[in-house]
Formats: C-alpha cells, sequence, structure tokens
C-alpha cells in the first residue's frame, strides 16, 4: 500500500494508529464509496463517541477532530483496534483479547499509551452501561416505528416526485440513522463485558463453562426471518433492503457494484426445528432452582443483547436502503449527474442545493477513488509513526466453532442449487444476515472469515447449526467435497 | 442374516456379540479397537461419517447387513455436553444415515437406557420418553437426545431397547472398573464411609444382568421392528441398598447407608477430596416411578439374571485385573 489520498482518507488519529477491518471486513464491501462511508463510519463514529459520554463522561480520548473508533483508508472501512483496545481497558475484567476475538477474528492486540479509568472509574461505568443496555428496548421499538414511517414517507416522495418529500426524508433520516447507529455500538459493546462477566460467573457455578457457554447464548429469535418476508419488490417494504449491499447505497453503479456482492435471495428456509429438548434447557434443570436462576437469566440477557444487536443493524439497514432508493430522485430533482451523488458525503449532499460549486469537488475525488482502488489495502494497518505499515498478516486465525454441533455433508456455497438428498454445509468467505434465508436448507456453516460475535455465529446459534469460522481450509474446498465439522472444538475434516 | 453391532467391543457390546453368534448370525463388531469377543471386528467410529468407514469396505458392509445394534457409548455420569452430543446426538445420526443406505436392512435396534427418563415425576412407561424431566447429568440428557433422534425416524424399521445399570461378571472375561456408573460407589463403600440414600436406599436400582440385556438385545433382531419400545431390568427387582450389599459382601464389608441429609449434604461438600464422583450423589433418592407392567410387551416375557449376577460382579472387582480407579487397594 501506498500513501494517503487527501481528497477521501481521514486523517490517522494521532495516538490509535492500528486499524482493523476486523468485523466490518467481514461483511460489509471490501471499499465503501465516499457516500456510504459518511452514512455507515461517520454516525458510528458519533454513537461511540455518545456510548463514551454517557458511561465514562467526557474523556479527552474519546474527542478531538480526529476520528477516534473508525478509519477509512483507500476508501476501505476500518475499525479502530488501539481504540476498542482502550475502550476495553476502561470496564472490568475486560482485556482488550475479548474484543479481538468477539470481533477482530482474535487479531494481536496493540499496545495503549492513553490512561486508563480509575477502579472506581471503572467500578462507575458498570451501571451506567447497563442502564445503556436496559434502554435499548424502548429505543429499539421507536427506531422501528420511526423506521417505519420514514419509509412510508420515502415511499410516497418517490411515487410523486416530491422534491419537498424526498429532502424531508433525507433529513429526517439522519438523525434516526444517528440513533440506530448509537444502539448497535451499544449492544456490540456491551456484549463483550456481558459475555466476560458470564464467564466469570459460570466458571464457578458450572465447572465446565466454556463447554456449556455456546448452549446457553443462543438469542431466541432474530428480526431477519421476520424481514425475509417482505424481501423483494420495490415498495421500500422492510425487507426489501435485503436484495441490495448492506453497507454500500451505490451498489447498483461503478466502480462500487464489484465489492458489494450479494448471495442469492430464496423462499426462506426456517429454523431446524425438531421435537428434541434443547441442550440449554436441560443444563437448567442439572443446575438446581438458585443456580438455575442465575444462570439462565445471565443467558438471558446475552441472547436478548444479541438479538438486539442485530435488530439495530437491521434498522440501520434500512435506512441506507432508504439513501440508497431516495439519493438519485433528489439528485435528479436537483438536476444534477446521476454518477456524482455516491463522490459526495451526505453532509455535502445535503448542502448540495444551496452550495452548487460542491459538485466540483468531484472530479478530483474520483481520480482519487479510481487510484485507491487500484491499491491494495490490508486487512491491518498500522498507522503510527505517519508510513502506513500492514499490522498483522491477513490470514485467518485459528479456526473456531462458534456454534456447537457436529456434522458432515456436502460443500455448498450459497450461489449453488442445494442437493436435498444429503446434508450440506455452507462454505464461504464470509457470512451476513443475507444467508439467514439459506440457513434453513443446510446442516451446517463454515466461513474464512468471523468471530465469536460475528453475524453468522449468532445467526447460526439461533438455527441450531454447527458452526466454524476462520477456516484457512475454505479456499480449496469445491462443491459436493464431502467434509466434517465441529462447532464445538472448531475442528475441519475432509472426508474421504 | 448379518448383524452390525456397533460398540461391540464395549461391556454390553461384547456380550451382544456373543449372545448373537451363538444364536448363529453373522457378526460385525464394529469399535474403536477393532477387537470383537465374537464375530468379526471391524475398526469404525460413530462420531464419524459413514462411521469412519470407506470404499469397498463401506459398500461391502451396507450391501449385507440386514440388522444394525447400536450399543456404543460408555455409560459416563461425568461428560459434558460436547462429548454427550457427540456420541449420542452426531453418533446416531451417523448410524441413522447408515441404516437407511442399506438395502436389505430389516431392523434397527437402539439400545437406550431407564435413566432417559431423568428426574421424570408421575409414572412413566414404555410410550413415554419427555415428560417435562430434569436431567441429572449430561449422559442422561444424551441417552434422551438418541432415544428421541431414533423415535422421530419413522421412515425406519426400528426397536428401542430401555435398560437400567446393567451389572455382572463379563461372559467374554475381560476385567470389570469400577469407574462409572454404580460401581464407582464400591471403593467409597468399601472403605467404610457412611453413605446418605433417601429411604436407606430402599427403592427400586433397575439393574440387569449384562447377560439378560443381551439376550433381549437377540430378541428384538429376531423380532420384526415395528417402532417399539421394551424395557427389560432385573425381574427381581431388587433396591439400591440390596445391589450395594452384594457387591460388597465378597469383600466381607457392609456398607454404612444412612438416610441423613447431613450426611449427603457433607458428602456433596467433600466428595472430590474421597474420590467420589458428585453425580453419583444425584442417584442417592428414588429414580423415578416405572409403570411396573413396561416388560409384559416382551415376546416371551422377560429373559432372568444370572443366579448371584451381583455377588459375581463383586467378586469380578476383587480379581487383580479389575480396575477401581486408584482407591485403597
Amino acid at each position: 500500500m501506498t500513501g494517503r489520498f487527501p481528497e477521501i482518507d481521514i486523517d490517522p488519529h494521532p495516538r490509535f494508529g492500528v486499524y482493523s477491518a476486523g468485523n466490518l471486513g467481514e461483511v460489509a464491501p471490501q471499499r465503501l464509496s465516499p457516500m456510504s462511508w459518511s452514512l455507515v463510519g461517520t454516525p458510528m463514529e458519533r454513537g461511540t463517541r455518545r456510548l463514551v459520554r454517557n458511561v465514562w463522561g467526557e474523556r479527552a480520548w474519546a474527542q478531538g477532530d480526529h476520528y477516534v473508533f473508525l478509519g477509512y483508508f483507500g476508501c476501505r472501512p476500518y475499525h479502530n483496534l488501539s481504540a476498542y483496545a482502550h475502550l476495553s481497558r476502561q470496564l472490568p475484567r475486560v482485556r482488550p483479547e475479548d474484543v479481538t476475538a468477539a470481533y477482530f477474528e482474535g487479531v494481536e492486540s496493540p499496545p495503549s499509551a492513553a490512561a486508563r479509568e480509575s477502579r472506581l472509574g471503572k467500578a462507575a461505568a458498570v451501571p451506567r452501561l447497563v442502564r445503556e443496555l436496559g434502554r435499548l428496548g424502548p429505543t429499539l421499538r421507536r427506531l422501528e416505528e420511526d423506521v417505519y414511517v420514514l419509509e412510508s414517507l420515502a415511499r410516497t416522495a418517490i411515487t410523486l416526485r416530491s422534491e419537498a418529500g424526498l429532502t424531508e426524508t433525507v433529513l429526517k433520516a439522519a438523525d434516526l440513522l444517528d440513533d440506530a447507529w448509537a444502539a448497535h455500538i451499544v449492544t456490540t459493546t456491551g456484549l463483550v463485558p456481558l459475555t466476560v462477566l458470564q464467564r466469570s460467573l459460570n466458571d464457578r457455578v458450572l465447572g465446565r463453562y466454556g463447554e456449556v457457554e455456546p448452549y446457553l447464548n443462543r438469542p431466541r429469535e432474530l428480526v431477519w426471518s421476520r424481514l425475509h418476508r417482505f424481501a423483494g419488490g420495490d415498495d421500500l417494504l422492510p425487507g426489501e433492503f435485503l436484495d441490495s449491499s448492506f453497507y454500500e447505497v451505490a451498489d447498483d453503479r461503478l466502480p462500487w457494484q464489484p465489492y458489494a456482492v450479494r448471495h442469492r435471495v430464496v423462499a426462506e428456509g426456517t429454523a431446524h426445528s425438531s421435537g428434541v429438548l434443547d441442550p440449554a434447557e436441560a443444563q437448567w434443570g442439572m443446575l438446581g432452582k438458585t443456580r438455575g436462576r442465575i444462570v439462565k437469566s445471565l443467558a438471558r440477557v446475552v441472547g436478548e443483547t444479541m438479538a438486539s444487536r442485530e435488530h439495530s443493524k437491521s434498522l440501520v439497514m434500512r435506512l441506507l436502503h432508504v439513501h440508497r432508493r431516495v439519493l438519485p430522485h433528489l439528485a435528479a430533482a436537483w438536476n444534477t449527474d446521476d454518477d456524482l451523488w455516491p463522490y459526495l458525503t451526505i453532509e455535502e449532499f445535503r448542502r448540495l442545493y444551496r452550495e452548487p460549486g460542491l459538485a466540483e469537488r468531484v472530479p478530483a475525488r474520483r481520480a482519487a477513488v479510481e487510484s485507491a482502488l487500484r491499491t491494495p489495502m490490508p486487512e491491518h494497518l498500522d498507522m503510527t509513526g505517519g508510513v502506513p505499515r500492514v499490522w498483522a498478516d491477513d490470514l485467518p486465525k485459528k479456526a473456531r466453532g462458534v456454534s456447537p454441533g457436529k456434522v458432515t455433508g456436502v460443500v455448498v456455497h450459497a450461489e449453488d442449487d442445494f442437493p436435498e438428498d444429503v446434508p450440506c454445509i455452507l462454505v464461504c468467505e464470509s457470512a451476513d444476515a443475507d444467508v439467514a434465508p439459506l440457513l434453513g436448507y443446510v446442516d451446517g456453516v463454515l466461513t474464512q472469515r468471523g468471530s465469536d460475535m460475528s453475524h453468522i455465529a449468532i445467526l447460526a446459534r439461533e438455527y441450531h447449526l454447527p458452526a466454524v469460522v476462520g477456516c484457512a481450509l475454505v479456499k480449496e474446498l469445491k462443491p459436493n467435497d464431502m467434509v466434517t465439522i465441529n462447532g464445538t472444538t472448531g475442528e475441519v475434516y475432509v472426508e474421504q | 442374516m448379518s448383524v452390525l453391532v456397533l460398540g461391540g467391543s464395549g461391556y454390553l457390546g461384547r456380550a451382544v456379540c456373543l449372545e448373537l453368534e451363538g444364536a448363529g448370525l453373522d457378526v460385525v463388531a464394529l469399535s474403536r479397537s477393532g477387537s470383537a469377543a465374537a464375530g468379526r471386528g471391524l475398526r469404525g467410529d460413530v462420531t464419524r461419517h459413514n462411521l469412519g468407514l470407506f470404499g469397498d469396505e463401506l459398500a461391502e458392509l451396507q450391501a449385507e447387513v440386514t440388522h444394525v445394534v447400536g450399543v456404543f457409548g460408555s455409560v459416563d455420569w461425568d461428560s459434558g455436553p460436547a462429548q454427550a452430543l457427540d456420541v449420542h446426538a452426531t453418533g446416531v445420526r451417523n448410524v441413522l444415515r447408515f441404516s437407511r443406505a442399506c438395502p436389505k436392512l430389516e431392523a434397527l435396534v437402539h439400545v437406550s437406557s431407564l435413566l432417559a427418563f431423568g428426574r421424570a415425576e408421575g409414572r412413566v412407561g414404555n410410550r413415554e420418553l419427555y415428560v417435562g424431566q430434569d436431567f441429572r447429568n449430561w449422559y442422561e440428557y444424551g441417552k434422551y437426545h438418541a432415544e428421541a433422534l431414533v423415535r422421530e425416524a419413522e421412515d425406519l424399521p426400528f426397536t428401542v431397547l430401555r435398560f437400567g445399570p446393567l451389572l455382572g461378571p463379563d461372559p467374554a472375561g475381560h476385567a470389570l472398573g469400577a469407574g462409572d456408573g454404580l460401581l464407582a460407589a464400591v471403593p467409597y463403600l468399601l472403605q467404610g464411609y457412611p453413605v446418605h440414600l433417601k429411604h436407606g436406599g430402599r427403592f427400586p436400582s433397575y439393574v440387569g444382568d449384562v447377560v439378560g440385556a443381551a439376550e433381549v438385545v437377540a430378541a428384538a433382531v429376531r423380532t420384526p421392528a415395528t417402532g417399539a419400545t421394551w424395557t427389560w431390568f432385573d425381574p427381581a427387582l431388587p433396591t439400591v441398598a440390596e445391589v450395594m450389599h452384594r457387591l460388597c459382601r465378597p469383600w466381607g464389608v457392609v456398607p454404612k447407608i444412612v438416610d441423613s441429609a447431613v450426611v449427603g449434604r457433607v458428602q456433596r461438600l467433600v466428595a472430590s477430596r474421597i474420590g467420589l464422583p458428585k453425580a453419583l450423589l444425584d442417584y442417592a433418592e428414588p429414580w423415578f416411578d416405572l409403570d411396573p407392567s413396561v416388560m409384559d410387551t416382551l415376546p416371551g416375557g422377560p429373559p432372568a439374571c444370572r443366579p448371584g449376577y451381583l455377588a459375581g460382579t463383586g467378586r469380578a472387582l476383587l480379581e487383580p485385573e479389575a480396575d477401581l480407579q486408584g482407591s485403597f487397594t
């Protein structure tokens, strides 16, 4: 990789210098247009800052003109690994390794130079974080209603070709997008200390917690199965976004289209159901009343937080889809070239009507983007010292089981026809909620990318499917190869 | 008839192989070790796809097998969920898949356990499996899970057999081990420690003789499979206290059995220090209420146990090769 592209890159943070594509790299397109970045990275940054402010108060390390928690280099979105590692140190018992295992595929965590919270500060943060998590339910319910109203507004504005309606949609979407990303950040951040607490407590109560944990932390119902009923069509129904790229709003045009590959959408399969009692239910009975109640309550909180994380993400994607549908119409209403808007940020686009000169920035930015897209960007990036370097190799780490169970089946890819008479293992580089409709037809999931809290890990647990992530073998597997995966140990065998 | 015995090198598996070969059947005993007390030994693994078999060996076996008997999985009350589900969920799924690929299959005989009832409340019989019970350990859940999977396989001709804890000298002459199951209490009792059993242990143990269990398996192989569930245990229905006394008698020891909740709590506190498996303590109360008529469905009536099989078990544990798991002996 080379140096910066001033027109599109952000300034690297002066103290938190190590970035990782991490969770974004698993599911988001490898490159995002400036418009998509401004709808993803910037509100996510605001949401994370809001969380830090609400939990720890005004902290110098989480403020300033630089992006603290996100990065955008060579059109690639990154999380600031140093900042998240530092954030983890502000809570009791939480280590940076817990964050990297949960969201960054176990990559080595960078050292932190910034000051840590005092013990008192760490302890005081806990009830505040609990309060934030407790607010999630009402927040998500409110957002669900508001996003539905916004979709209706956008639908009407597009139908009537109403410039005022389209403008109102974009303006109203801004606050909702901030709130939805903020809720997503609360769930994402909150899951790490919750699972650390759960591990610590259950180690004492259960003895062999590591073995039992994946059976316990299963969300009961995720939002995706509901949304997939509304997939397809062009009426801006809640599930319409499922036919599009999750993060890229300009996914139907070059140069962004190749980065925004979607899996095929099929009629929805249901979660594997059987009359057999779930192992988690069996575990409660083995514990007795008091211990069972403690373990069950905590597992329910973790499961609900996982479900809230997926819910908040679905709201974000619906809001991005509103932009995907509205922005071209609004650009046309303002007599602007249709190819122009993906190169602007949403803030610039909102000012476009009043400041037509903004459009003149686009040619230079387009050239910078073309140059950036020709430059390979690493998974993990060290920007300390002013010279960009690769932080850690891009190879998958040790394969990890993220949803328990063992299954043997033939390799299928998302775009294949699935055989009906043999068990199938869905094999893909990474997987997002868009594979949810496929999960009812397969018997296990194997991915090259992924972490303990990846979306595919949560989905596989909901569907009771064994899942292994971070497997380097994935590239070598061909359709109809027979593999056995063990979602408990992370072992993968290629059968003869 | 060609019978494939899965887990043929185990305690029950050996007895089943001897019984089936004695009845004139072709027996193939599949196990990880590949050893066989009778019939042909075959190395395989039920937790692997196609039972760990490949190519011609797999094809020939599937072509010839008429009966599959599943007696795999050791009695391990301390196993975790991964181990229990690996054997009893993955293993049974593999067996079901293998059985579906056998064109001559006449019956799948699945050996389950009465412990699949866990702490079931109310009277239970052959018809019931899940009645809202709690499970004491992952072994019980594993046995329940396996039986539930077999019952769901309505496309296969199967018979489910339920046994209680199996005892008795090994008919193949192998040394016994006292590491798991009820026998794990023996070293503890022999050391003279008091043991708490509700009602002084005067509740049914549902134990049976391993040879009698093998006779039931042979009967299931001979009888057309209709998806029935059979239950068998020692018709004399010895109590837990009686079993313990008879196991200890060859040693000249009378076990100190008391009905004292305090002793029970102390036992639980010091269990790991005195080598007593904690899982065993969960069986100190009556297990479940089993319908006495469950054995009426056995064709020809329930087989009897070998006379003195309980004392014989104790004597077998006296043998130098017996494994008492590092007890004072």
